[in-house]
């Protein structure tokens, strides 16, 4: 399976005549001082936010000039460099602007670096310390973190299955992704750690959801993942992370959601961003979309079944396991997930994939489920 | 106030300006190693200093007579006139020029030496390379004692 | 390639009926039985929060990974209840000794503590009214152009193997990921450098083809040591060179020194835990060192790096400037390949004397 250099630089005489004749006479050759290349000087546009992604747009380097197929570039040289002859193929699979590009993805991924944040040390550890937990809420905690940190480790898979594949000219969505995989690492981390330090340590594996997990690690094409992991199902994360106010048992773990909520916010922005680019540049793959959402839709129905999942949710939304509490938590999950469904078919909405309501089986249940709930004055 | 170089009062004077600039130090991140200093004055008369950098302070800087006995990750090696020379430099510029940082000095000509046993240990000098230069840095306005 | 469900839900009674009860709230609660070990992690230190290090505690611990990991192939957390019918994700990196190192929790934390940003934390006003020499400006336009090429490679390096990765080794899969976002920073840094001050220049034929050899090692353990220690060593050099080129680059250049002495650090534990814990691999591993050696030569002798680098070194293209430069760069090649060579005996594997490396760069 190895690839071998084209050339054995040690042996081959041309290089090593021309490396000792440069360092022993002086003679350079800095033919690579006129390289066919644009002569720039970028700024920052706003001086606070320093030199962004965005302030390299320019003529010869910009992703604006970006075409729809990169026909140019097939290895590592980084876009808009003068590319010699003997440079080797980067075996990129994803060589299509409409297939990774996302509107404002220069934005998400400055965003990226500067709102990084620390989960060893952005949370009160010491705090929680102090914080007793009841046993029901306790467990139910551990439970959800248990199942969080299972979520998140996929999120990591994702990103860099495809970080080969990705054509070097769409640096910007490389980099993007790069950085989703650390943000999923640390949110795999601090879900870990705050199982840790509840005192009820981890629960219990989730078979039904990590089934759905590996559908979404395994779609054949990026955007198929990304409509499924970032819209979908990162969307369904974020809705549940804005319930974190019920479902938080302290100040601290709020912060934590909060935090996690900002990064899981990005990623289903480029997710939403990406798919309206895929919608205007590349209508034709709506079909395929619909297909691959079915399926998550099925797996989605399907998690009926990952009762330790739901039911932590609510114990913890109900706060508590009486017959009161679990009343009340029925009716805020039931709400939640309402809103779920709801939210998720309107980021579809949002970038363009209207007709998914209608074609949608998911959607029935959730018409049908909201008309039951309206009869019996629920909502 | 004044303060003699070399001397263990240097160096806790730096460690005030540290614990004065802990928001700096801190956006620096974990700042994890243990090096010595060696001023080597006339007649190979050595003075060293062990400074001990544990999250993002100083915990310790003192002389002592011999480093070995420390077991320090690497220690910074230099005659009297080279760190001088550079703490002259930080105090002209608000910091070291090119040429008078730890990375031109150690590692072009003979200026400054890199001593060490465990190559790990010494690749600290890399992965804390910012808040070691940035440490030296906060010479620049201390008011200075040169021993002749 | 694509994954099914074993069933259409919409379909099944057993779905409708489920949601039936729970809706009427008829909870199952199984997992509340379960017992796991009652951890409660605190931090060692309060000034460093809690790392890694403080929760790998009990059943939990990174010390009872074993050689082997055969007990599972799901996203399950390690240390959870591992219950029938989990799927198998398909890692093909199982074997503790291949990929761990001692060091994996340490060097996570720090790569998170130490963290920075390009777009702020590097002063670009001043280093726009920094005066350079005008071959000093289109030398650092072309290193950076080859670093953005070595940079890219080692962001795809950990990313090509965090997939492959058994979860069970969550650490490490963690600290990978570090890394892709550190080489991702250092591949916009470069870029940022570069379109400021000019724009890019060259891509390199040879450094690509040295680092795409280097790239797609056969397995993780000497991709692991061709890209972290044998290129990371070598990048340890190179920036200190840049470093000289102004005040700012001088900080520019320390950090990515900060970044770069993470891969090595990760290298020389990944190599040290597998020499220790692996009979007979020194021959293995110093055959396969001999077959990609050149490769380093390729990156640091290569045109479009040598070139900046001296002109650099020396601050420009006046003879005397040139001779200082070559003596510059000529030094830091020694010392890189002699600290190299010091690492992996460090860790384990000799090789002083059977290295091309050394004759080659003293040769100039
Ligand atoms: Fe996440
Ligand atoms: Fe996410």
């Amino acid at each position: 399976m190895s690839y071998l250099a084209t050339s054995h630089f040690l042996d081959d005489n041309e290089f090593v005549d021309k490396y000792l004749y440069s360092m022993r006479t002086g003679e350079l050759d800095l033919s690579w001082m006129d390289a066919s290349t644009k002569d720039v000087h970028c700024t920052s546009a706003n001086e606070r936010r320093g030199l962004t992604f965005r302030d390299l747009d320019v003529d010869g380097y910009g992703f604006s000039d970006l075409p729809e197929v990169v026909r140019e570039n097939r290895c590592y040289a980084p876009r808009g460099a003068e590319i010699p002859d003997g440079v080797p193929d980067m075996q990129a699979s994803v060589n299509r602007s409409s297939d990774v590009w996302a509107y404002n993805v220069e934005g998400y991924v400055e965003e990226a670096m500067s709102r990084q944040w620390d989960a060893t040390t952005d949370i009160p550890w010491a705090e929680l310390q102090e914080a007793e937990l009841p046993e029901e809420i306790g467990k139910a905690y551990a439970q959800l973190l248990t199942f969080l940190t299972e979520v998140e480790m996929i999120a990591t898979d994702v990103p860099a299955k495809w970080m080969g594949q990705v054509n070097a000219d769409f640096i910007e969505v490389k980099n993007f992704i790069a950085l989703q995989a650390m943000d999923e690492a640390r949110h795999a981390e601090i879900f870990r750690k705050r199982a840790l330090s509840t005192g009820y340590g981890l629960m219990r594996a989730s078979v039904q959801n990590e089934h759905n997990l590996k559908f979404l690690r395994d779609a054949e094409t990026f955007s198929e993942a990304s409509v499924t992991l970032h819209l979908q199902a990162e969307g369904n994360v974020l809705t549940m992370f804005r319930f974190s106010e019920y479902i938080s048992p302290t100040d601290a773990d709020k912060r934590m959601f909060r935090l996690v909520m900002q990064d899981e916010a990005r990623h289903v922005g480029y997710g939403m961003q990406h798919l309206k680019w895929l919608m205007k540049h590349n209508p034709e793959c709506r079909e395929t979309l619909h297909a691959h959402l079915e399926e998550a839709e099925n797996f989605l129905f399907g998690s009926i079944f990952a009762n330790e999942v739901f039911e932590p949710f609510v114990i913890l939304s109900g706060k508590g396991l009486k017959k009161e509490n679990i009343d009340k938590g029925l009716v805020i999950t039931g709400m939640f997930q309402m809103r779920q469904t709801e939210e998720y078919f309107e980021r579809l909405d949002k970038c363009g994939l209207t007709d998914r309501r209608e074609r949608s089986r998911l959607h029935e249940v959730y018409e049908m489920t909201k008309q039951g709930l309206a009869a019996q004055g629920a909502i | 106030m004044k303060v003699d170089f070399p001397s263990a009062s240097f160096f806790e004077a730096l460690n005030d300006r540290m614990a004065q600039e802990q928001d700096r130090f801190t956006r620096l991140g974990y700042f994890d190693t243990t090096f010595g200093v060696t001023v080597v004055g006339p007649g190979e008369r050595r003075r060293n200093y062990l400074l001990n950098f544990e999250v993002y302070e100083c915990m310790g800087a003192r002389e002592i007579d011999n480093l070995e006995g420390e077991d320090p990750d690497f220690v910074l090696e230099a005659d009297i006139a080279q760190w001088q020379d550079m703490l002259r430099n930080i105090q002209s510029n608000g910091g070291a020029d090119t040429d008078h940082g730890i990375n031109t000095l150690t590692h072009f000509g003979e200026g400054m030496k890199v001593i060490y046993d465990d190559p790990e240990r010494h690749d600290k000098l890399f992965r804390f390379s910012e808040s070691i230069q940035e440490y030296f840095d906060l010479a620049a306005d201390l008011k200075i004692e040169y021993a002749s | 390639m694509a994954y099914f469900a074993d069933r259409q839900y919409f379909d099944d009674p057993e779905a409708i009926k489920r949601g039936t009860e729970f809706s009427e709230g008829k909870l199952i609660l199984d997992w509340y039985e379960i017992e796991t070990d009652r951890v409660r992690c605190t931090p060692s230190d309060p000034r460093r929060g809690l790392t890694y290090e403080d929760c790998s505690k009990g059943t939990y611990s990174w010390d009872l990974l074993p050689e082997f990991v055969r007990h599972n192939y799901s996203m399950a957390a390690r240390g959870s209840v591992l219950v029938p019918g989990l799927p198998d994700m398909g890692y093909t990196e199982n074997r503790k000794s291949d990929i761990w190192a001692d060091n994996i929790g340490e060097l996570y934390e720090e790569s998170k503590s130490r963290r920075w940003a390009p777009a702020v934390d590097v002063d670009w006003k001043a280093l726009a009214a920094t005066d350079f020499d005008p071959a000093v400006t289109a030398s650092m336009c072309q290193l950076c152009t080859t670093l953005s090429e070595v940079s890219l490679v080692a962001m795809e390096f950990p990313s090509r193997w965090v997939y492959a990765i058994n979860q069970e080794f969550l650490e490490l899969k963690s600290l990978l990921c570090a890394q892709m976002m550190d080489q991702a920073r250092a591949v916009e840094v470069f870029r940022k450098r570069a379109l400021s001050s000019g724009g890019l220049k060259r891509a390199s034929a040879n450094v690509q083809q040295a680092l795409k050899e280097l790239l797609m090692a056969d397995n993780y353990i000497e991709g692991s040591i061709g890209i972290n220690l044998l290129v990371g060593s070598l990048l340890l050099g190179v920036y200190r060179v840049a470093a000289t080129a102004s005040t700012i680059d001088a900080h520019l250049f320390r950090r990515c020194q900060q970044d770069a002495a993470r891969l090595v650090a990760y290298g020389m534990g990944n190599l040290a835990y597998h020499l220790a814990h692996r009979e007979g691999r020194q021959e293995v591993l110093n055959e396969y060192l001999d077959s990609v050696e050149h490769c380093f030569a390729g990156i640091a002798g290569a045109t479009e790096m040598l070139e900046p680098l001296i002109v650099i070194g020396g601050g420009g293209t006046e003879p005397g400037q040139v001779a200082s430069g070559r003596a510059r760069v000529a030094s830091i090649y020694r010392v890189v390949v002699d600290e190299y060579l010091g690492r992996l005996a460090t860790a384990g594997l000799e090789r002083r004397d059977r290295s091309r490396l050394p004759a080659f760069f003293a040769a100039a």
